[in-house]
């Protein structure tokens, strides 16, 4: 088996001990400079990539991605530079161009930076996986994905178009800052995406199915054994003869992905205390108040499994799980370095960066919704109208509005408990308030199976989300009829 | 002035591999850019960012099937790594009975005023100045704003080369600034945005997104909810314009050639009434959208594409004109040094209609003025389901309350086959793309 730290630059221990080295001598240099705070971060990520289309293995890439970042604290103002070269010239550079600009907005009259003094960590953290993606050669995987993508195409004839996507990747992440903080943690990640385009006459629609995380290649033989083709194809066959929705105010049951997007969009952006600063937040001034029904407990942990796990955030913190709501209450922010200074939190590790080209910011990890006591049956045997959705799109929010948007793939018409019409192309739309109020029915079937990116201020970064199904009335729901 | 990064030499050194492994085509493309960024967040600038980016794409094909690789350092090792794991992975895939080729070189014109070197030589100071001009001038609407955005400038440098005589170096600029600013009464929230993008400093008034941004927030208190009813929608440039790229994104490359789209069919067919003309241009100086060569080195150009209600064009790079058997129209689009080539718009300019924006609504009895919304489609079915972000609801011909919780649904084909009105009056964005207003009759909204 090969070691994972074999595939990232620098592991030999010599070499590690020399990024070590570079990484303190620039936080040492941005002290004697005058800087208050400074933060080095070493960030690499090699991955591989397989594009299948209807049989064909049409395109195998590897990318590699590399060089540190640099933060700052001067003059009581931030600043930030980067670059792709992990050399001492390049990196002295990018230490001056960080001060540079912190120094660029001294006078501009805004809020002083100021970050809390956390408990410095040391550590190396390698996320150890049964099969690690390398040790398998492409011609192995396009064997598999292939197979994969035919169980889809075979599935039936008005099956159109296949398509699978595979990609892993490494990714490696050193933190060094001036209250000694320095830690070293390696993240596998594993992820393949199956579409399938159906037609019947000029009828056409597509369905999608994803499986990913912090996991080896084992991941592709546990979505075979799922049947994950098989799943795309059967959905986007039966979203053929599906209808659009009902348009209007709807009682809604969704399942654990749509629930997933939910707590995520809808609420879970409002809980990030750069928001809450900003006053781009509707919950900034709710600490302590009830502000969700009291079937409501959300839960943000990157310490369970799924694609937003870690040990380590971006900041060197020790990553905790922080309950955001606890029985309709809200008790907690996600926190960076900075934002517990501003509001006399303890941070328990949300800050992270897309690659060292950005400074880390607040982000979700795995952000879900606490089990209740029902099952779906039981919800569903107490609703007497409402829709059922099922599997998510997409969604955005706007925090300071309190309003967001949720986009998902089909649902069915509830019709005294019963399932009944087949609906797709739904999207649903609300105000975050009314709706966590609204939650009047929540399960026990909690899944964390929403692995995806999230996007916010130009950075995407590994996320997952999940819940229970769980049922929200006087939902707004578009749709044609 | 900083050292400049050669992004030459590196494409040099992986051409002379790979020209040695018999390969069938390749291409490589470096890139460079720097970027200067002030975040605001709250009440101010909260922090500025200088960031480098430099890397190499490679894209081998060997019978037919493809392996890229790229890399962000341009260190000769690591571009020999790149290469070799290019070509080891198109010797690997399998082949892809729709690729011919690779397009040959040919000349055209330069463009003109793409780069501009007051951003090529801003400081952080120069931008942060910038971004303050934005902030303050919130304050000339009302006090006491919270803010998210920021300014971005960007310098580019990029070198294509292929194995079939395309050399193609080019520089460009680009500055864009964006404002979201929110307001408080008790438990009542007034919030909009606003945003400029260009190539140069002094085609974006820095003030005047500020200002604009602040008056959209205000007008936005008390908004309410309304029924759910069929009515027209007034539909203000920035939302119009996400109907526009809905179609563009539909019509666009490989997905519509291969009948993945909604669109696929439609070439030639009227989709809407006889006065919407829609054009893509590529070739205006100084705008956005423009260059002298798309992402495979062919001349870009200006193109009909929707001509009195018909649909006139697909988007082509020269794997989707070789599966539909014409020539590329020059709408290659290369996703920076990563190895992606897919196809899409330049600037897209819809041609003026007679009336104006205030006429329109006067001649709307009862209907919702559009402000935001993004109204992109399924891109397979064209189906949409999109919530109306801002607007206002028109009655008895005068804007009147802005709205909440208000959704629109339907397929973008029945909009376009409903626009009964278009502006004279516009946006242009990045002096390139520009939008009218425009009216849709009888969309279904869901709310209350």
């Amino acid at each position: 088996m090969i070691s994972p730290l074999t595939l990232i630059t620098g592991n030999s221990r010599a070499e590690r001990a020399r990024l070590r080295d570079l990484l303190h001598s620039i936080v040492q240099r941005g002290l004697e400079q005058g800087s208050s705070f400074c933060e080095a971060r070493f960030f690499e990520n090699r991955g591989n990539s397989v594009v299948i289309e209807n049989g064909v293995a049409k395109a195998l890439g590897s990318r590699i991605s590399r060089g540190v970042g640099v933060r700052v604290i001067f003059g009581r103002r931030w600043g930030f530079a980067s670059t792709n070269v992990p050399s001492r010239a390049s990196t002295e550079t990018a230490l001056d161009d960080a001060v540079s600009a912190a120094r660029s907005i001294a006078n501009s009259g805004t809020e002083e930076a100021q970050v809390i003094t956390p408990m410095p960590e040391t550590g190396t953290v390698v996320h150890d996986v049964k099969t690690p993606p390398d040790a398998v050669s492409p011609e192995q995987k396009v064997k598999q994905i292939l197979d994969m993508e035919k169980t889809a195409k075979s599935f039936d004839e008005r099956v159109k178009d296949t398509f699978v996507n595979y990609r892993d990747s490494w990714t490696k992440v050193a933190v060094c800052n001036s209250f000694g903080t320095s830690v070293e943690e390696v993240t596998p990640r594993t992820y393949v995406y199956c579409r399938v385009i159906s037609k019947e006459g000029a009828n056409m629609q597509t369905a999608v199915e994803y499986s990913g995380g912090v996991e080896g290649y084992e991941l592709i033989e546990r979505a075979q054994s799922e049947e994950l083709p098989r799943k795309t194809a059967n959905k986007a066959v039966k979203l053929l003869s599906a209808r659009s929705p009902p348009r209007g105010t709807h009682t809604v049951i969704v399942d654990q992905r749509v629930g997933g997007l939910f707590m995520h969009e809808a609420f879970g952006h409002n809980s990030e205390a750069d928001a809450v600063l900003g006053g781009q937040s509707i919950i900034a001034d709710k600490m302590g108040q009830k502000i969700a029904s009291e079937l409501v407990t959300i839960v943000d942990d990157p310490t369970v499994p799924g694609n937003g796990s870690y040990t380590y955030d971006h900041e060197g913190v020790m990553a905790e799980p922080h309950t955001i709501v606890k029985e309709g209450v809200l008790v907690g922010f996600l926190h960076s370095l900075e934002s517990a200074a501003k509001l006399r939190a303890r941070p328990q590790g949300s800050a992270r960066a897309q690659s060292h080209q950005y400074p880390p910011i607040i982000r979700m990890s795995n952000t879900y919704l606490a089990p209740g006591p029902m099952t779906l049956d039981e919800i569903l045997r107490d609703t007497k109208t409402g829709l059922y959705l099922t599997g998510s799109h997409s969604g955005y929010v706007e925090t300071q509005k309190g309003r967001f948007t949720c986009r998902v793939e089909q649902g069915w018409l509830i019709e005294n408990g019963n399932l009944t019409e087949h609906l797709r192309d739904v999207s649903f739309s609300g105000l975050t308030l009314d709706a966590l109020k609204n939650i009047s029915a929540v399960g026990k079937d909690l899944r964390i199976d929403a692995p995806g990116t999230c996007g916010k201020d130009d950075q995407s970064i590994s996320t997952d989300a999940g819940a229970p199904h769980f049922r929200i009335d006087g939902i707004v729901v578009g749709g044609r009829t | 002035m900083r050292e400049e990064v050669d992004i030459v030499t590196p494409v040099e050194r992986a051409i002379a591999r790979l020209s040695a492994t018999g390969v069938d085509f390749f291409d490589v493309f470096s890139s460079c850019s720097r970027s200067l960024k002030t975040k605001v967040m709250g009440r101010g600038i909260v922090d500025v960012n200088s960031i480098i980016d430099v890397g190499v794409g490679v894209r081998v094909f060997k019978d037919k099937g493809m392996g890229s690789a790229s890399s962000q350092s341009l260190d000769l090792s690591d571009i020999e790594e790149t290469v070799k794991k290019a070509v080891a992975y198109a010797n690997v895939a399998q082949p892809d009975p729709y690729f011919k080729g690779m397009p040959t070189p040919s000349r055209a014109p330069k463009v003109t005023d793409l780069c501009d070197d007051e951003v090529k030589n801003l400081n952080p100071l120069d931008v942060g100045k910038l971004t303050k001009k934005m902030i303050e001038a919130t304050r000339e609407v009302r006090q006491g704003a919270m803010m998210s955005g920021g300014v971005d400038t960007s310098r580019f440098k990029t070198y294509l080369v292929t194995s079939t005589g395309v050399d193609i170096e080019d520089q460009r600029t680009m500055v864009g600034a964006f404002l979201s600013v929110t307001y408080k009464e008790g438990e009542d929230v007034g919030s909009s945005s606003e945003f400029e993008y260009g190539i140069s400093v002094p085609e974006i008034d820095f003030a005047k997104i500020g200002k604009k941004a602040a008056r959209k927030a205000v007008e936005q208190f008390g908004s309410k909810k309304v029924e759910s009813a069929t009515l027209p929608l007034v539909i203000a440039p920035d939302p119009a314009s996400t109907l526009l790229f809905g179609l563009a994104g539909a019509i666009s490359g490989e997905a519509a050639v291969k009948g993945r789209t909604f669109a696929s069919g439609l070439l030639g067919k009227q989709i809407s009434q006889d006065f919407l003309t829609v054009v893509d241009d590529g070739t205006i100086p100084g705008a956005v959208g423009s260059d002298t060569y798309d992402g495979e080195g062919i001349p870009t150009r200006r193109l009909t594409i929707l001509d009195r209600g018909v649909l006139r064009e697909f988007l082509h790079n020269s794997y989707s004109a070789g599966i539909a058997g014409v020539k590329t129209n020059a709408h290659a689009q290369r996703g920076g040094y990563g190895i992606s080539v897919g196809a899409g718009p330049t600037n897209l300019l819809v041609r003026p209609g007679d009336c104006s924006k205030d006429e329109m609504i006067a001649d709307t009895r009862r209907g919702v003025l559009v402000t935001g919304a993004m109204l992109y489609p399924n891109p397979v079915t064209g189906e949409f389901s999109s919530t109306l972000d801002e607007g206002f609801l028109i009655e008895n011909g005068e804007k009147g309350h802005p709205v909440k919780n208000l959704m629109a649904g339907g397929h973008l084909l029945e909009l376009y086959r409903g626009v009964d009105m278009i502006s004279k009056e516009g946006r242009t964005y990045g002096r390139g793309h520009f939008v009218p207003y425009v009216r849709v009759s009888g969309v279904r909204l869901s709310g209350n």
